[in-house]
């Protein structure tokens, strides 16, 4: 656990100060935001954009730090992170060679991987929430408040939907011996959900509906989960993780 | 002979043994190691010996369960392979064949991953295993040379008190004064009590510190040899290397109805088995003749592995 905390430890922190830099410049910015609304919306290259900036306009600072730091911030650098851990994770000790040095110790092979995937969703998740817990302080800067409640349980959400590309990476990893493969791979389909996402016509296809300004702020404003959504996603994240076990049980060094 | 199975199946393997019936494994149509039984006795040393791709090494990573089983049966320690191996592992170390480690980590950190779950005691043992070896601990892996890397799996696997340990051509790539060391230190270790499996392609080092030989090809068992009765097999044993094979084939008629018990000619080289271990009287006889050819090279009292396979099974192993 230990050494596993120690592989993740440095990468997560990199991931975490790039998410604070982010979020900390885009809450500064709100001010300014606030008053050149109406210019940046006629600026939007496509109408989504468009609608975009009017939701987070309208919306308020709650709109805007969550279309800020969980719609930007997180689902695309803690795609991006999720991604990276996971796709190493088996396959990258297939690729060096070290698979076999992993499993000879006196450690059954469920443990192993359940540490691993344990460790890499730490480093995934908890930035997330140390970032968010910041808000409320970094708001204090623009004379705005938020509820902390609200926002972890947004963070909390983000963390599921997050998991759930993770997990899925990480099934990838323990079937496949190309980390580099897996991550581009996974990181093309994120990308293209990411993009299909603006796209008016083909929005309602794109995974990051589970995740946009609207599902945070339902979320924010009522103050609890979405059930009908944080249920499957946690469900294909143990169906994934399952299969990873399944899979890394039969796996010949 | 079903009874006298059922009642050796029945009795428990003792404590620091090895039992293996049955054991196979394969990958595909491809069998990587055919039905295997094998008895390995507390505290002895025991070589597998066998050229590349014989099933040593998937013999070692099916016995300790890093590699599934096709079908059979093995104890370690007394204990019975089932699922993923972990009560196996926990009784014995194993040393991989392959060197691949975590190059951004010290050396210090990568023992310490490798004994992990053993035991502070372990750790320690280890650390001096490897200090006594004169290891760079707090150097990184990357910055390792191939054999030093070999010393820290050595050094690791030699840290836990376990009764089995399991290691995979453990000095290859060490210079020959490490090497020396390494069979030192594991015929000490053997004497105290644990039991020792170990592979190499060096029939040399595998006569110095076995007391058992296993020899292994295509994933057959070719046979099982006492150390002392293959070293006194290589004490009648000489092989000639001539220019011809018309000419190790005159050597050969000649050498008939001396006291040479078997000959075996391939191309130009004879291989005769003396009746007994002196061979100074038999040379004499077969050198005394002048107009007999004469011998290239000539090679006694030590064989190779190759010349092994070929004398005492009639292939070639190399």
């Amino acid at each position: 656990m230990r050494f596993a905390m120690r592989a993740y430890g440095i990468p997560s922190l990199v991931y975490f100060l790039l998410l604070e830099a982010m979020l900390a410049a885009a809450i500064l910015f709100w001010p300014e935001f606030q008053k050149n609304a109406g210019m940046l919306k006629a600026m939007a290259p496509i109408s989504m954009l468009k609608d975009m900036v009017d939701s987070l306009a309208q919306g308020g600072i709650e709109a805007y730090v969550v279309g800020q730091h969980f719609f930007k911030g997180c689902n695309t650098l803690g795609t991006a992170a999720g991604v990276l851990f996971a796709a190493g994770a088996v396959a990258g000790e297939v690729q060096r060679g070290t698979l076999e040095l992993w499993l000879a110790r006196p450690f059954t092979r469920r443990r192993l991987l359940l540490t691993r995937w344990l460790c890499g969703a730490l480093a995934l998740c908890l930035p997330i929430f140390v970032s968010t817990a910041t808000v409320p302080w970094l708001l204090t800067f623009v004379d705005a408040e938020a509820s902390t409640y609200a926002l972890m349980l947004a963070a909390t959400h983000q963390c599921v939907f997050l998991l759930a590309t993770y997990s899925l990476t990480f099934l990838c990893s323990t079937l496949f011996d190309s980390p580099m493969g897996i991550a581009l791979s996974v990181l093309f389909f994120t990308t293209l959900e990411f993009s299909i996402y603006l796209v008016k016509v083909a929005t309602h296809w794109s995974l990051f509906r589970l995740a946009d300004i609207g599902v945070f702020m339902d979320i924010m404003s009522k103050e609890t989960l979405r059930a009908d959504m944080v249920l499957p996603l946690v469900g294909i994240s143990l169906a994934c993780l399952a299969a990873s076990l399944a899979a890394f049980s039969r796996k010949v060094p | 002979m079903r009874e006298a199975q059922a009642r050796d199946e029945a009795q428990p393997a003792s404590p620091g043994s090895i039992r293996v019936r049955g054991l196979c494994r394969s990958f595909g149509s491809k069998v990587a190691l055919a039905p295997l039984d094998l008895d390995i006795q507390p505290g002895v040393v025991t070589g597998l010996l066998g050229p590349n791709g014989s099933g040593k090494s998937t013999f070692m990573r099916t016995l300790i369960g890093l590699v599934p089983k096709t079908a059979g049966e093995a104890w370690v320690d007394g204990v019975k392979l089932s699922g993923d191996g972990t009560p196996i592992r926990k009784r014995c170390t194993f040393a991989p064949g392959e060197l691949s480690f975590y190059g951004h980590l010290r050396g210090r950190d990568q023992l310490a991953w490798l004994v992990a779950g053993r035991g502070k005691e372990a750790l320690q043992r280890a650390t001096r295993r490897a200090d006594d070896l004169g290891l760079p601990l707090r150097n990184r892996v990357r910055s390792y040379s191939h054999g030093m890397k070999r010393q820290l799996l050595f050094a690791c696997a030699l840290g836990p008190r376990v009764p089995v340990r399991i290691l995979d051509e453990i000095t290859e790539g060490l210079d020959p004064s490490k090497r020396g060391s390494v069979l030192e230190i594991l015929r000490e270790d053997a004497a105290s009590g644990t039991t020792i499996l170990l592979s190499s392609h060096h029939l040399a080092e595998v006569q110095r510190a076995c007391d058992h030989m296993v020899f292994l090809q295509g994933g057959l068992k070719l046979s099982e040899e006492r150390a002392v009765d293959v070293r006194a097999q290589s004490r009648r044993s000489i092989h000639l290397d001539f220019q011809s094979a018309e000419d190790a084939k005159a050597f050969s008629e000649r050498a008939r109805g001396t006291d040479v018990a078997n000959i075996q000619q391939r191309e130009n080289q004879l291989t005769l088995q003396l009746a007994n271990e002196d061979p100074r009287a038999t040379l004499v006889r077969l050198f005394q003749d002048e107009s007999a050819p004469r011998p290239l090279r000539m090679d006694y009292g030590e064989l190779s592995l190759e010349h092994l396979y070929r004398d005492l099974y009639g292939e070639d192993a190399c």
